[in-house]
């Protein structure tokens, strides 16, 4: 779904990320809400906390960290990730206008 | 000058007039009272506290009075007013001094945003302050009294305040609080302990306060680093067991123990994220108090 689009951190600067070893913690500003972040999304949020990032990006870097099960659907996982975290506010999605 | 140097007729005196003034941590409190169990309260438990002047800045007017003559007789009853104005329903009379604390409680809980405000006590030792943040009934008040029979350094029974500018914790030194069994369970494992008036039938049962150390009360303006956030669940016959937490997973829980973390928004979650950067996180169970106390002695080597 977000395959053609760049995924970020919203631009008005809301959303606060702190890492502890294999998990993060992120704080949105707007709404006062705490998140609590494990496995996939915590790589997510370390790349999104440094730069914008495409799916195909976000998951070059998450294969180089994770090893999966042969008929593990990850770009699937991801899509939905991103989703529940652009319901939540926590993250942007635009299209590229680079690609 | 402190309290203690002052006789009851003087301390009951200022009382009944413009109100006594005293130090109590970082804060000034002036406080009116013509019941006589407040002064009783305050000789026997902020004796080590110093006496203010009238040119003092004051941070909160309090007082403790009847609220009206003819409650004096039928079911006598204690309201607590701040500059005048009371926020509570009255209690009964004989829970004045219980009331003294829980109103100061509020004065500084609903005020003092220049930190961020943790339910914890916190403890020192070894230039190491130790957090025990809880819920009623998780054993805090009573590790931190036992803790403190031991020569550790009270910095608060109730409440860590945290600097939002420099995230040092200030001591707020205050007599420490103990409900219903822990008044045993502390008289028994401190017999020395100095403890106030029991106040029974209150909403969280009897009530008694422990004198804080007179060292850890002259130490009121010298604040302490955060060195391990400790979750303490008191647990009836169980081992004692220090669990390591995710650092991610206690500033959850800990967000759960602020009084006023929504009032600061950013700053209170970097307050609480560098407070977590900087110590080491633990669940701990426990039912033997001594046991307790050797593992966070051992701990704080």
């Amino acid at each position: 779904m977000f395959e053609n689009n760049l995924i970020a951190l919203p631009t008005a600067a809301i959303i606060h990320c702190r890492f502890w070893d294999d998990e993060c913690v992120i704080y949105n500003q707007l709404t006062g809400d705490v998140h609590l972040i494990d496995g996939m999304g915590v790589e997510i949020f370390r790349v999104l906390s440094t730069k914008a990032a495409t799916l195909i990006q976000l998951l070059q870097n998450i294969n180089s960290v994770f090893e999966w099960d042969i008929d593990f659907d990850a770009e699937s996982y991801l899509d939905n990730l991103i989703m529940e975290y652009q319901k939540l506010g926590l993250v942007e999605v635009t299209e590229n206008t680079s690609a | 000058m402190k309290l203690e140097t002052l006789s009851k007729k003087t301390i009951v005196g200022a009382l009944k007039g413009d109100g006594l003034r005293f130090n109590v941590g970082g804060f000034n409190v002036c406080l009116s009272s013509s019941v006589p169990a407040v002064a009783e309260h305050l000789l026997s438990l902020y004796g080590a506290f110093d006496v203010l002047d009238n040119a003092a800045f004051i941070d909160f007017y309090t007082a403790l009075e009847p609220p009206s003559k003819l409650r004096r007789y039928f079911r006598p009853q204690v309201n607590f007013s701040f500059d005048g104005y009371f926020f509570f329903k009255p209690l009964p009379y004989k829970q004045a001094s219980a009331m003294f604390e829980w109103g100061l409680n509020w004065c500084i809980a609903s005020h003092s945003h220049q930190y961020l405000i943790i339910h914890a006590a916190v403890v020192e030792r070894n230039g190491q302050a130790f957090i025990f943040p809880g819920t009623p009934g998780s054993g805090k008040s009573t590790l931190c009294a036992a803790l403190v029979s031991r020569g550790w350094r009270l910095l608060s029974d109730e409440m860590t305040l945290l600097s939002v500018n420099d995230g040092c914790i200030y001591p707020l030194p205050r007599p420490i609080s103990l409900k219903n069994r822990s008044i045993d369970v502390i008289q028994d494992f401190a017999p020395d302990t100095v403890m106030g008036s029991i106040v029974k039938n209150t909403l969280k049962g009897s009530i008694g306060h422990v004198r804080p150390p007179d060292n850890s009360v002259a130490q009121y303006d010298t604040p302490a680093q955060a060195a391990k956030l400790i979750f303490p669940k008191y647990d009836k016959g169980s081992n004692t067991v220090l669990t390591s937490l995710s650092k991610s997973r206690a500033l959850l829980k800990v967000t759960e123990n602020c009084f006023n973390y929504n009032v600061l928004g950013f700053k209170g979650f970097n307050s609480l994220s560098n407070l977590i950067n900087a110590s080491d996180c633990y669940e701990f169970k426990y039912s033997n108090l001594e046991e307790a106390v050797n593992l966070f002695t051992e701990l704080a080597h």
